[in-house]
């Protein structure tokens, strides 16, 4: 036993390696738990809770150490405003991207189908406040959370596409999973000629792939893909990727094509987050 | 073994390693790793949390142990949002280790301390990354392996700077050791 001021007279304790054990017994049965089943949702809550303005205050160190160096009043209003710019220009140029090109298209189209008009979704405003530093998935953590409206499922878009969906809501913060994450996967459609496809992550930053691709698909590189809005989560006709190549099946069946991501996955620090279409109604059934 | 005295001597009578020292020293390391870190970079960064806590298990085994290290394992997870329980049974682990080498361990200096820990901090990375696999999380980024050494180039500095911060004098030769 070693001699610090505050060693026990009498030691009475399970040994070492006995209480090691406990412990990984501990943490097996809660790394079992998570895995297989959210019951520690709660857990995870109120520590997070109780993390978050730990999160807040170390997101924004640089600010601090400017607004310590420079005590000129035009300074500190001018970087305001440059950052109400900044988020004002995201805002416009998601905006313009999504809606300024199609929007009267679309309309067009759906009068002439007298299709009803898809509802506007309202965009929301985040700001990326930690990057979650994990080998295993691309996701970041936002500083808007259930308090401010947001829901799982949400799509997080940027100013060149699509970025990701909100996969963990908290009180005060949200944890997005990137499209690029192994998991992540998005419904897509083939600017070209129409073609339906499925996009999904590799865990690499810059790199999407479209797998188990019919061998006879027609998919070429420089093809753009726009989500398709079939899957009642993402907004039609969000850029989504670029293809960059393409290639023939080796030794299985389906060929697999490689893409980039349009939108600054990882890259920007606001995202916006889009209300998610609601289902479509059920196809009614013909009558007899 | 030789009998150890039975009073505090040389550099602990000094500057008594204090719960208050544990715990700011170890909340700094904490905030360090939350930092909004860059994106290319998050595999370069080392595990602060427990180097500062394994420097506690070697210097202040009364008040930095098992407990302290689950703990602080699942506010690490937490923060990750990964797992729970990970980076808790990954901590415990290297304390365990640490905690029953802690006398011969006492006795070294900073850099013979390095090559012996060397080993356990790279394993604590292979560790998260296997039980990582092992429940199901997709592919491991092998390159998060590196932390591992970064944090053994940092142990040095890390071990200097705290030795100065918290008042302990650089451990005299004493002829008892050999």
């Amino acid at each position: 036993m070693p001699h610090t001021p505050q060693a026990h007279l009498f030691v009475r304790e399970m040994g070492l390696p006995a209480r090691f054990v406990l412990y990984v017994l501990v943490c097996l049965f809660l790394l079992g738990l998570d895995a297989r089943y959210t019951a520690l949702a709660w857990l995870r809550g109120g520590l997070n809770s109780a993390l978050h303005p730990l999160q807040q205050v170390l997101s924004t160190p640089w600010e601090w150490s400017q607004e310590v160096a420079g005590f000129f009043v035009t300074h500190g209003a001018l970087k305001l405003e440059n950052a109400r710019l900044r988020e004002e220009r995201t805002l416009m140029r998601i905006a313009q991207n999504d809606r300024a090109t199609l929007w009267a298209e679309n309309n067009n189209l759906r009068m002439l189908l007298d299709l009803p008009t898809r509802p506007d979704s309202t965009t929301r405003v985040a700001e990326i406040i930690q990057t979650v530093p994990s080998p295993f998935s691309r996701k970041v953590v936002i500083n808007r959370g259930q308090t401010h409206g947001l829901g799982v499922g949400w799509p997080v878009v940027d100013a060149g596409g699509l970025v990701g969906q909100v996969t963990r809501g908290y009180p005060f913060s949200s944890e997005v999973t990137l499209l690029t994450d192994r998991d992540q996967g998005a419904p897509v459609q083939n600017l070209r000629n129409g073609l339906r496809l499925i996009v999904s992550g590799t865990g690499s930053d810059r790199l999407l792939e479209v797998r188990f691709l019919d061998m006879h698909a027609d998919i070429k590189v420089g093809d753009l893909l726009y989500t398709s809005g079939i899957d009642g989560v993402y907004p039609a006709g969000i850029p989504v990727a670029q293809v960059v190549k393409t290639e023939p099946p080796h030794n299985t069946p389906f060929a697999r094509a490689y893409c980039r991501p349009l939108g600054g996955v990882g890259r920007y620090r606001h995202v916006a987050i889009l209300t998610p279409l609601a289902p479509p109604p059920p196809t009614p059934t013909a009558k007899p | 073994m030789s009998a150890r005295p039975l009073l505090p001597q040389g550099a602990e009578l000094a500057a008594p390693p204090s719960r208050r020292k544990v715990v700011g020293s170890l909340l700094v390391a904490l905030c360090l790793t939350l930092l909004p870190w860059a994106d290319e970079l998050r595999w370069l960064l080392p595990d602060l949390t427990l180097m500062v806590l394994l420097y506690w298990c070697i210097h202040a085994p009364r008040l930095a142990g098992l407990g302290l290290a689950f703990g602080l394992g699942l506010v690490t997870d937490v923060s990750h949002g990964l797992l729970l329980g990970l980076d808790a049974l990954a901590y415990c682990a290297a304390a365990f280790v640490v905690l029953s080498l802690q006398k011969r361990l006492e006795g070294f200096d900073a850099p013979r301390q390095t090559l012996q820990l060397a080993p356990l901090l790279l394993g604590k990375e292979a560790l998260v990354l296997t039980l990582g696999l092992a429940f199901g999380r997709g592919d491991a980024d092998w390159r998060y392996l590196i932390s591992g050494l970064v944090a053994v180039a940092l142990w040095l500095p890390m071990a200097i700077l705290m030795d100065r911060l918290t008042g302990r004098p650089a451990p005299v030769e004493s002829p008892a050791l050999d």
